[in-house]
């Protein structure tokens, strides 16, 4: 394994509920090495989005957190939301499950991303317009220069998960959290969309946290996998290890899940 | 978008003929007979008979209509009067042309729609956005149950309060009195203050009301946990993905009520006496006084109409996924 690029250490988070305080994600440990692909698998309610919000400082209000999260050494835990800004969309970034309501439908793509690209490198507007476009075709959106002035309701559902991913790597970050990224999208495009991920991988070395239910694209794209069930770790190790000699009870289960339909399919 | 905009006025155009239709029916055919209203009392059968040939009774109702039609365009003839155009008759109870009648009060309305509007955008879209932000404290919930209160006081009530408390009791305002803006710009605006301040609240409220649930559901958007996650500054955040989004559905609902007030604000200005179109058609439908209410009615379904119109228009420019699928 590359050296540890983004460390988890211990981490709980605490949602407030009618009923007292809910531990929802219990001590969770892992790390992601630069050029890594780790797969956080588990159902929903697991906690698996919700490690992924606690990183970014992005938990609802209300929730506490303990245990750390260090980018570079860097501690990101207990940092005020004005100091996580800087982090955000710049060292760690992320690509959410349903892009169609996770872009504005106000503004065209380019500013979308525009935006971003100026709040964290500066510059003018036409040149984060051009950074935009070269965003655009990194991933492999015909035309870019024209669909830069276009709305995300003029795009494919396939097209505007490109567009995110094009977005949160504007700033070239060195972590890139993918949450459910392609379980909105129908088979064929969830194939071109983890090509896609695991090509811009190949040519940044951003580590990446990809965040999924789906066992399937999880084997395809990560080298190291985290099982969660409600909220505690309950397996972590390789890939290769996790898949062919799982050790929890719960790994077992998920992974016949998989199974049974392969051997329905081929009887 | 041409076609589109043709299409929406050739709309208009038929809204318009329609209502103007069912206007007259209901108010020049259910309605007692105008001459035997003008004629008065010392009444006799040759006067009304000649009074039906000038007004034109005695013609078939689908010419009557035509005449009435073709003077707001053209003008027309009342025995030896020409009525020039705009020619929308002549008031039954003081002989005016209804036409100078509105164009002299028409100017009051505005200015009460104006006002009132310009308060009840600030006081109630900034009193809903603070709530909005705010959600659950001590301020969110006094702001809407205040904003509950203000919907259910009826304006006449307000009126008649407010009157009493700063007029009469504490004599802080004069009554309101018909100046004009450019004798006396300090008495003008004490004439206004009471009347913007009724019409405004009942709005005032309930787009507090609107714009608060409007900015809680934006800020439960993908699109807004995508923004904070893009690490965009906070004012940033707001304006371009919280406030546009929540407040674009409020300029449909500002233009018609806006467009609706143009029409007059009949109870407002019945209560402060101020000689608007409010005032002129209450005035006139207590006096049947069927030219007139033709014509405010005209008036006010012609400002509905358009401010309709004017809405559809500035929403394709304010959201993109309407431009499209119109162009």
């Amino acid at each position: 394994m590359s050296d540890e690029l983004f460390v988890v250490d211990n981490l709980t988070v605490t949602l407030p509920t009618s009923r007292g305080p809910v531990d929802v994600v219990k001590n969770v440990s892992f790390t992601v090495g630069r050029d890594e692909t780790v797969g956080i698998v588990g159902e929903s309610g697991s906690g698996k989005s919700m490690t992924a919000l606690a990183v970014l400082g992005l938990l609802p209000r209300g929730a506490r957190t303990s245990g750390s999260v260090r980018l570079d050494g860097a501690e990101l835990l207990g940092r005020s939301d004005r100091d996580l800004r800087s982090v955000r969309g710049n060292a760690i970034s992320m690509v959410f499950q349903d892009p169609l309501s996770s872009l504005n439908p106000y503004y065209t793509v380019g500013l979308q991303i525009a935006e971003m690209y100026r709040t964290h490198r500066g510059g003018s507007r036409s040149a984060a317009r051009k950074v935009a476009i070269e965003a655009l075709e990194r991933v492999h959106i015909p035309d870019a220069a024209r669909r830069v002035d276009h709305y995300p309701h003029q795009f494919s559902g396939g097209m505007r998960q490109r567009v995110m991913i094009a977005m949160a790597l504007c700033c070239s970050p060195s972590l890139l959290i993918a949450d459910e990224p392609t379980t909105a999208l129908d088979v064929t495009v969830q194939a071109q969309i983890l090509e896609l991920l695991a090509e811009l991988q190949s040519t940044t070395g951003t580590g990446m946290m990809f965040i999924t239910h789906d066992l399937a694209v999880i084997s395809s794209i990560a080298q190291r996998v985290l099982v969660m069930q409600s909220g505690d770790p309950v397996e972590y190790g390789t890939a290769e290890q996790v898949f062919s000699d799982p050790r929890h009870e719960y790994t077992r289960m998920l992974l016949d899940a998989v199974s049974r339909i392969d051997d329905e399919v081929l009887s | 978008m041409t076609r589109y905009v043709l299409g929406r006025l050739g709309g208009v155009v038929l809204i318009l003929l329609a209502v103007c239709l069912f206007t007259y029916l209901i108010f020049f055919k259910l309605s007692p007979d105008p001459a035997v209203m003008i004629c008065g009392k010392t009444c006799t059968p040759e006067r009304i008979d000649s009074i039906r040939t000038v007004l034109g009774l005695n013609q078939p109702l689908l010419t009557q209509f035509w005449e009435f039609l073709s003077g707001i365009f053209a003008g027309r003839d009342y025995g030896s009067v020409h009525c020039s155009a705009p020619c929308l008759g002549y008031s039954f109870q003081t002989n005016e042309s209804v036409w100078s009648m509105i164009t002299a009060r028409l100017p009051v309305s505005i200015t009460v729609a104006v006002g009132a509007a310009v308060l009840w955008l600030l006081v109630g879209v900034i009193g809903g956005l603070v709530s909005a932000v705010k959600q659950g404290t001590w301020w969110d919930r006094s702001a809407m149950g205040l904003a509950l209160g203000g919907v259910s006081v009826p304006n006449y009530v307000l009126a008649l309060v407010l009157q009493y408390v700063l007029v009469v009791k504490l004599q802080v305002l004069p009554f309101p009195s018909a100046v004009s803006f450019v004798d006396n710009p300090a008495v003008w605006f004490e004439s206004y203050l009471m009347p913007w301040v009724v019409l405004a609240v009942g709005y005032a409220c309930l787009y507090a009301r609107l714009t608060r649930s409007n900015v809680i559901d934006t800020l439960a958007e993908n699109y807004y946990r995508t923004a904070r996650a893009k690490g965009l500054s906070g004012a940033l955040i707001m304006r371009r993905h919280a406030l546009r989004p929540a407040l674009t559905p409020i300029t449909t609902i500002f233009g018609m009520d806006f467009a609706g007030l143009l029409g007059g604000a009949l109870i407002t200005e019945t209560v402060f006496g101020l000689n608007g179109i409010g005032k002129m058609a209450a005035d006139s439908i207590a006096k049947n006084d069927q030219p007139v209410i033709m014509a405010v009615t005209l008036l006010a379904a012609f400002f509905v109409v358009i401010g309709n119109v004017v809405v559809d228009l500035l929403y394709t420019a304010l959201d993109p996924r309407v431009r499209v699928v119109s162009a």
